[in-house]
């Protein structure tokens, strides 16, 4: 399976990223998802996030998720870019990229690397009140 | 022996700093030097159930017995995405 993960305070280009695809012979489904700071946290009006990490272990922990979806399901290819830093409301701060014969282990490989990033991967949020 | 230790997101704030050194005796569990570290750090015993603990780059369970070396981090809720 091939992987490719960025972390990192550049804005994330999904056009650029879609632009680099490579689809192997026999992969039938592509599931993208971007997460998009929303303007409200809670009950509160917010301008963007501040968004922390612990850089080397977020990476060791994506890349045992990566394992365990290869275990799992014949994905050929996991692309995840998170942003650091401020991100602005209505940008996005995840994108998740999972290519695989069909939708089914394509949907259910890309919602199982974000439920596991949301308990396991470090990185932490602060949201900026408007 | 020495362990480092580092505090991550709203836990830096917390302890007032984000990383320290603290010595511990041998055969020290994961749990006995949170222990320690919540004495230290009194507010950081205030979310003392909600820790989250690493040595190293993976997460440990409390019975993990440190060694010579280690570096342990503790850090809130991850809330990646």
């Amino acid at each position: 399976m091939k992987t490719e993960l960025t972390i990192s305070i550049d804005a994330i280009d999904e056009a650029a990223l879609v632009k680099r695809r490579e689809m192997g012979d026999g992969m039938g489904a592509v599931v993208c998802f971007s997460g998009v700071v929303r303007g409200r946290e809670g009950d509160t009006s917010i301008t963007a996030i501040d968004y922390e990490a612990h850089e080397e272990m977020a990476c060791h922990q994506f890349r045992l998720i990566f394992d365990a979806i290869e275990q799992r399901w014949p994905v050929d290819s996991v692309r995840v870019v998170h942003r650091l830093g401020l991100v602005p409301v209505n940008e996005p701060s995840l994108w998740v990229e999972v290519t695989a014969p069909h939708r089914a282990e394509a949907f259910a490989a890309c919602q199982f690397l974000i439920e596991e990033m949301k308990q396991k991967v470090p990185i932490w949020k602060k949201p900026l009140p408007a | 022996m020495i362990i480092a230790v580092q505090f991550w997101s709203y836990f830096a704030d917390f302890a007032g700093c984000n990383k320290t050194e603290i010595e511990i005796e041998n055969g020290t569990t994961l749990a006995k030097l949170h222990e320690r570290v919540c004495e230290q750090f009194p507010k950081l015993a205030e979310a003392k159930n909600s820790t989250l603990k690493a040595v190293g780059l993976n997460y440990q369970d409390d019975d993990f017995v440190l060694c010579d070396g280690d570096e342990v981090s503790f850090f809130p809720p991850v809330q990646g995405g």
